[in-house]
């Protein structure tokens, strides 16, 4: 099985060679970067290439990692055994009838090969990243309330994204392959800007280009990604902008640069300008 | 054959295990390494946890692959690239007769590094005595005149040559952990700092004590709800603001503070000059003054993070009217001040925006501000082992000590 991009994603070779070593080493891959640097993206991509069903796990700071695997309802069996089942078909005497799988339970237990993404695995804490550990490491986790071992029919290609907002442990790191994507280059960028919009003019391109990659220079709090960057071509060419762009009077700046502090950064560097 | 790169890789810092090297032939075996570019991909998934070593590893790798010397801080050029191992072993081949000279011709990129590489992984490293793994004894070094030459590089349109391209563009070096500071390297060493502690509103199901009061409660569910663990952690940071001392690292200060600005809820920031003398300030302009006896009424978890350059004159830090401060009533020296804050704050530490190995020559002052709170540089490494610090209570080397050792070491 070969991975090699979609017509909607734009595939760094680098990256391409990447995904396809861990999924033959069977190993969690773990992408860090930039925001916008396409990160959730590669598993929707991975799924969607390779046609395997997606199981996507967003993190919270609140998350155990048991919950991933399963969900154990005591409030509602606790509820059914008080006032009884009715004709919701559960059995109060089946406990598999309380369990509820969360992304890892259902990606293990699929009769297929399924993609399994963690995103922001970061937000949790570090005791959750080591519960988790074992259950990535060996594809395998036990209901512990019947001591049930459940082992993956087909280790899934596990893509796990982390923003770098809390340090992951180490234990976890040694685990996975770790990839930094680093941010796009001109050329790369002008690759990813075509996808979104194929009509794009060349001048006006390289011109909002040119001051994008200016901007990102200026150390700002915010620099802005690429989804800033889409946005703002996206209202340039709404308003029928002409090409060429003076970084001076930067139209719809409010696009690009997020934060008050940035902004008049942005406008004090203009005006100390002779 | 892979083994020296191993345990060059050990000595530059990264930590290789046996797991990893088995796992490391293991992907051989299973073909992933079928050239240099993708080798040097596995490699680096498998050997490299972090992104601050990704740098490190980078140059090792090109200095031991494609011998190039002086690794740290080499930039490859395409001259250097020419005359590497693959072109050695071009002109050797063709000069052995084993590929015809029309070879440049006849065969592609792609083929010619096919075979290298064939023959590169026969070689089992029978062949080298240096740090290089194909052997590089006793060829000379070729020009690059013949037209047709010119048009082969490693450099393809493929995926050949993004490995040397990729090291070339040292994308990492600003992660490694001597780098001085930028935003995203920050905000990942500020994240390790945590408290957990049970805090809001009851909203997790206490299933123990639920069934228990169910059940003394003849059956009668009675649902009994208990307080989540939180990240409860208190943060104060005390900042050297005024002076011409700090005028050069305001920078980098900024950086630090605007991003523990973003990092924690819970914080509180003071500010003083040069050292504290009874009180510090809650505004940048010094004028609300924040008593120390206030302070020291606060949580003594706290954690507290003085950023300054600890960088003034002696008497400042030792006489009881040293206070910079003309109209300043205080009669106590900085010194003691300090040690009060020191001795409350159990968890405090000092970061000093001047590099370490400036710090003997700096200011004597250093040395001994450095004795009363443990003092790291504003470097990745340093704050990485402040927050260590800060969270478990595992001190850091003291200041005085790392001065000394920096003077012997530097004669």
């Amino acid at each position: 099985m070969q991975f090699h991009g979609t017509d909607k994603y734009y595939l760094n070779p680098e990256l391409k060679e990447i995904v396809n070593i861990a999924m033959a080493m069977d190993k969690p891959l773990l992408v860090t970067g930039e925001a916008g640097t396409g990160k959730t993206q590669l598993a929707f991509q991975i799924s969607r290439a390779l046609d395997l069903t997606l199981e996507e796990a967003r993190c919270k700071s609140t998350f155990k990692g048991e919950e991933l695997c399963y969900v154990y309802d005591t409030v509602l069996r606790l509820n059914d055994s008080r006032f009884g089942t009715e004709e919701s078909g559960r059995d109060v005497n089946n406990i598999w009838d309380y369990l509820n799988f969360g992304p890892i339970g259902r990606a293990f237990m699929s009769d297929e090969r399924r993609v399994l993404l963690l995103d922001e695995i970061d937000k949790t804490d570090s005791d959750t990243q080591d519960n988790l550990l074992d259950v990535l490491e060996d594809g395998s986790f036990i209901i512990r309330e019947i001591n049930y071992k459940v082992k993956a029919k087909y280790m899934p290609v596990i893509v796990i994204t982390s923003n770098a907002k809390r340090e992951l442990s180490d234990p976890f790191l040694r685990r996975c392959y770790c990839h930094h994507i680093p941010f796009p280059d001109m050329e790369e960028m002008s690759r990813i800007v075509r996808l979104h919009y194929p009509e794009i003019s060349a001048p006006l391109m390289d011109s909002a280009l040119a001051i994008f990659y200016h901007l990102r220079e200026q150390g700002f709090e915010k620099p802005p990604a690429t989804a800033e960057l889409l946005d703002w071509l996206g209202a340039l060419q709404l308003d029928g902008v002409k090409p060429p762009l003076s970084p001076d009077t930067v139209p719809f700046l409010g696009t690009l640069l997020k934060r008050t502090q940035d902004l008049l950064h942005h406008k004090g560097v203009e005006r100390e300008k002779p | 054959m892979f083994l020296p790169f191993f345990y060059q890789l050990r000595d530059q810092g990264i930590p290789v295990s046996l797991k990893y090297v088995l796992e490391f032939y293991q992907a051989l075996k299973k073909g992933l390494a079928p050239d240099l570019d993708r080798l040097f991909l596995l490699m680096r998934l498998i050997f490299v946890k972090k992104v601050e070593h990704f740098d490190v590893f980078e140059q090792a790798f090109a200095a031991y692959f494609f011998g190039t010397e002086g690794a740290e801080g080499t930039r490859f050029s395409r001259q250097e690239w020419e005359n590497t191992l693959f072109r050695r072993w071009l002109e050797e081949e063709i000069g052995k007769g084993s590929l015809p000279d029309d070879a440049l011709e006849r065969l592609s990129l792609s083929e010619l590094l096919q075979r290298f590489w064939e023959v590169a992984l026969e070689q089992r490293g029978e062949h080298q005595g240096g740090a290089t793994w194909v052997g590089t004894g006793g060829t000379s070094h070729f020009g690059h005149s013949g037209g047709d030459q010119e048009g082969i590089r490693v450099y393809g349109d493929s995926l050949y040559g993004s490995a040397l391209k990729v090291i070339e563009g040292r994308r990492y070096v600003d992660y490694t952990a001597s780098a001085t500071l930028r935003a995203e390297n920050l905000r990942q060493v500020l994240a390790a700092l945590k408290h957990m502690a049970p805090a809001g509103p009851p909203t997790e199901l206490d299933v123990d004590e639920t069934i228990d009061q169910s059940c003394r409660n003849g059956g009668e569910i009675e649902l009994v709800f208990r307080r989540e663990l939180k990240d409860r952690i208190e943060l104060m940071v005390l900042l050297d603001n005024g002076g011409a001392s700090m005028r050069p690292y305001l920078d980098l200060v900024k950086l630090v503070f605007g991003l523990m600005r973003d990092q924690f809820k819970d914080l509180d920031y003071y500010y003083f000059h040069n050292c504290i003398y009874g009180c510090v300030y809650s505004d940048p302009q010094r004028l609300t003054p924040y008593p120390i006896y206030q302070m020291l009424r606060r949580d003594p978890e706290t954690r507290v993070i003085i950023i300054g350059d600890a960088n003034m004159a002696p008497a400042e830090l030792m006489l009881s009217d040293g206070a910079m401060d003309y109209f300043s009533k205080v009669r106590v020296p900085g010194r003691d001040w300090l040690w009060q804050v020191r001795n409350y704050f159990g968890h405090s530490v000092w970061l000093n925006p001047i590099p370490r190995n400036r710090w003997p020559q700096e200011s004597q002052t250093i040395y001994q501000i450095g004795e009363i709170f443990p003092m790291e540089d504003l470097t990745l490494a340093g704050i990485r082992r402040s927050v260590e610090w800060l969270n478990t209570g595992a001190p850091p080397r003291k200041a005085s000590r790392q001065i000394a050792a920096l003077r012997q070491a530097q004669g």
